[in-house]
């Protein structure tokens, strides 16, 4: 079965049965992590460390939705930034010129993205490989290019201007820190939910499989150029969720959010933290603004230090952190059960 | 079989790693304990190709701080700078200056950002409600425009309105005297570049009315290779060119159109050529070029300024650049509202700032004034001149004249519903 060999480490699985369980733990695993990341604010009085998480939480959903299509399809975008760009100013246009509720603005946003991601991902999908790379790359500039021109409408190279209001819904007010905090650790993991499930789906299985082995994916029956399309639009949707929780942060959208440098960003995350497991990208998120954070403290020459971290990494490790951690913890216990 | 010893690093050394990281991060609090100093966060460009912009930046200000901590600092606080590298990003920019105050106690901000950074800190001010002093940013929007205005932010750079009004006066009389009637244009392709150069046309055809654009050229920012916009600007044969690049671009395209031979057939007016940046690294300077001026120690001709601009030298081996007065003219004035309030309070030192004037080395008439109603500077040295290919580069400069400046200011706020 094709879904043997997909399956992670090549164990054989239970499906149905492993689903629901899985599925089950999966939901307690989100309570936990949101009741335990909601109630920082009660212990730290340190407004950097929600910062570091709202930042986190932007940064987290853009890496592991890149990771659905690096991972799991197999589809290198260096595009995916655009969305991020994409959602930030959607959402910071909306609110600045029609004042609508957060959430109504925050849903046409992502109808936004989906369009797009609809007719951008169209075009794309069906090229492979480093074809696919550079055509998601070329929609990016296309994206960047358009809003540095379209001056009336997005201030150029200036960014959105004036702030991002933020009225008070459902006794939510996102200009207060903490609330801000909460809301994108909601979303973030909410987010991160629904991706495992979309990771754990037959239809994850069925990326996985197109990941190793498209041409047999077709002859199954599959329709590879749809699936393809269907997780470029889900990734999209939640790459412009982080960057709608960024332009919240910075209360504003510049044109650097849709710039290759977020797409590159992306990439280095998914290295960093690792792309066979679903939580690499994130631990690969927090791993980065760490080391962006502190080294930037302290020295001018940080694109020295993440350029010889990544080396590290790609040659020492030749593996993202997860999957090294994931692989010694299997090694080890392997090694115990032999004794 | 023994257990040996696993590759790596082992649990002692690791615990050692540990406690030495913490030292490192705790280091900033035991200082902290010694003298009660005022902290001042200053998020700037520190890499990458405007390096520069940052670097020159903090030279300035660390003069002026010793100069100020040494005659008692703020209200007898010594000022403590905290400058980080935001890469000119402006979610770092945005990101840095929170951290600088809510993590490092920073009371007070310099934000040394360029364009779309300055407006990201400046959203951070609006939200801390920190006192915040622009430093690099030009946009005239970033004052004039009401929605922007918050009470705890000001601006001491200059701004590109003024600049344009200087320019294009200067450059209408020129047009008059020698009859320059066709002009090209060639400037670089972003929000600087397109509304200086528009700005610019708007003065310059508003006081010699017969003027016509043949050609304008549009090279991309950090471009390398101009000679498609050298040759297009020759085959104009217009007779006066106008550019607005700056820096590195600047340079590269009078290194290219020097070959050319682009400077004996037109009359240029580059408003970015007399800083010692582009002044200091074209090969051959060719004699003529009209200038607006940025940072030269000839102009304002006092001693006050070439005492200024030769102790940066002397410190720091080169000269000081735009970026450099108009931080040092931050600090300067911070000094002052803080003596005239006689305190380091944020809310206390903006409220003296406002419409206050000072002794300034870089003043028209030696002084420069922070503009109560928008909080910009104004009073600043202003003027164009010609250059000479050595030292001092621009040995005439003929002033603005800031009533002139005051009126068509106030007539282009109008036009474009800022009051």
């Amino acid at each position: 079965m094709t879904e043997l060999q997909a399956a992670p480490r090549g164990k054989p699985l239970n499906l149905p049965r492993l689903e629901t369980r899985a599925r089950y733990r999966d939901a307690l695993t989100a309570i936990v992590a949101f009741v335990v990341l909601a109630s920082l604010p009660l212990f730290f009085d340190s407004k950097a460390l929600l910062d570091f998480v709202i930042r986190c939480s932007a940064f987290g959903l853009f890496a592991t939705s890149l990771n659905l299509l690096v991972g799991y399809t197999g589809m290198i975008s260096f595009g995916h930034g655009m969305f991020f760009g994409l959602g930030a100013y959607s959402f910071g246009l909306i609110m600045q010129k029609t004042g609508v509720p957060i959430p109504v603005a925050f849903i046409a946003t992502l109808v936004l993205s989906a369009v797009a991601a609809a007719v951008i991902g169209a075009i794309c999908v069906r090229l492979k490989e480093i074809y696919f790379a550079f055509v998601t790359l070329a929609f990016q500039m296309l994206i960047h290019s358009t809003i540095l021109s379209w001056v009336s409408l997005t201030g150029g190279d200036q960014g959105l201007r004036g702030g991002i209001p933020r009225p008070v819904f459902l006794g939510i007010d996102l200009g207060n820190q903490v609330h801000l905090y909460v809301a994108s650790c909601a979303l973030l993991v909410i987010g991160l939910l629904l991706m495992r499930q979309i990771a754990q789906s037959p239809f994850g299985y069925t990326l996985r499989m197109i990941r190793d082995n498209a041409a047999r994916a077709s002859f199954v029956g599959i329709d590879v150029w749809r699936a393809k399309l269907t997780i470029f639009v889900l990734a999209a949707l939640f790459a412009s969720t982080g960057g709608v929780i960024m332009s919240l942060f910075v209360s504003g959208a510049y044109p650097e959010f849709a710039y290759w440098t977020i797409s590159g960003e992306g990439i280095f995350i998914n290295m960093l933290g690792g792309v066979t497991t679903f939580l690499g990208p994130m631990l690969g998120t927090v791993l980065f603004l760490i080391l962006n954070d502190t080294v930037t403290r302290f020295t001018e020459y940080h694109g020295i230090v993440l350029g010889i971290v990544i080396l590290f990494f790609a040659i020492g490790l030749r593996k993202g952190l997860m999957d090294f951690a994931i692989e010694w913890y299997a090694a080890r216990r392997g090694r115990g059960e032999q004794a | 079989m023994t257990r040996t010893r696993k590759p790596g690093i082992s649990r002692r050394s690791s615990l050692a790693l540990m406690g030495a990281g913490l030292a490192t991060l705790a280091a900033p609090w035991a200082a902290r304990a010694q003298a009660k100093a005022i902290k001042v966060g200053m998020p700037t460009i520190l890499s990458g190709r405007v390096a520069q912009l940052g670097t020159s930046s903090r030279n300035a200000v660390l003069l002026e701080v010793e100069r100020v901590n040494a005659t008692g600092g703020l209200a007898g606080r010594p000022i403590e700078m905290v400058i980080r590298d935001s890469k000119g990003q402006p979610q770092e920019a945005a990101r840095v200056a929170r951290e600088l105050v809510n993590t490092d106690g920073c009371e007070l901000l310099i934000d040394a950002e360029a364009s779309s950074g300055a407006f990201a800190v400046h959203e951070v001010a609006r939200d801390l409600g920190v006192l915040c002093i622009h430093t690099n940013s030009e946009t005239s929007s970033l004052t004039a425009d009401p929605k922007q205005r918050i009470p705890n932010a000001f601006r001491t750079a200059r701004q590109g309105v003024h600049d344009s009004i200087v320019g294009g006066s200067y450059a209408a009389s020129i047009a008059k005297a020698k009859g320059l009637k066709k002009w090209a244009t060639c400037s670089p392709d972003y929000a600087y570049g397109r509304d200086t150069t528009g700005e610019f046309v708007l003065y310059l055809k508003r006081f010699a009315p017969d003027v016509e654009i043949i050609s304008e050229s549009w090279p991309k920012l950090f471009q390398p290779d101009y000679t498609e916009v050298v040759t297009k600007v020759l085959q104009a044969r217009p007779q006066a060119l106008y550019t607005c690049l700056w820096g590195g671009d600047l340079t590269s395209y009078i290194d290219q159109a020097n070959i050319y031979a682009l400077f004996g057939q037109m009359e240029v007016f580059a408003v970015n050529m007399a800083d010692y940046t582009a002044l200091t690294v074209v090969k051959n300077l060719p004699k003529g070029i009209h200038s607006g001026n940025r940072y030269i120690k000839t102009y304002p001709s006092t001693p006050e300024n070439a005492a200024w601009g030769d102790a940066y030298k002397a410190k720091y081996g080169e000269y000081p650049t735009n970026w450099s007065w108009e931080n040092a003219t931050a600090i300067m004035l911070l000094a002052e509202a803080s003596k005239k309030a006689n305190s380091a309070d944020g809310k206390k030192i903006a409220e003296a700032m406002r419409g206050l004037t000072i002794k300034s080395p870089f003043g028209t008439d030696g002084t420069v004034t922070m503009r109560a109603d928008d909080q910009t500077l104004v009073g600043y040295a202003i003027g164009w001149g010609t250059t000479i290919p050595q030292e001092p580069y621009v040995p005439e400069v003929k002033p603005g004249d800031w009533k002139t400046i005051f009126e068509l200011e106030a007539e282009w706020k109008k036009s474009n519903g800022y009051s």
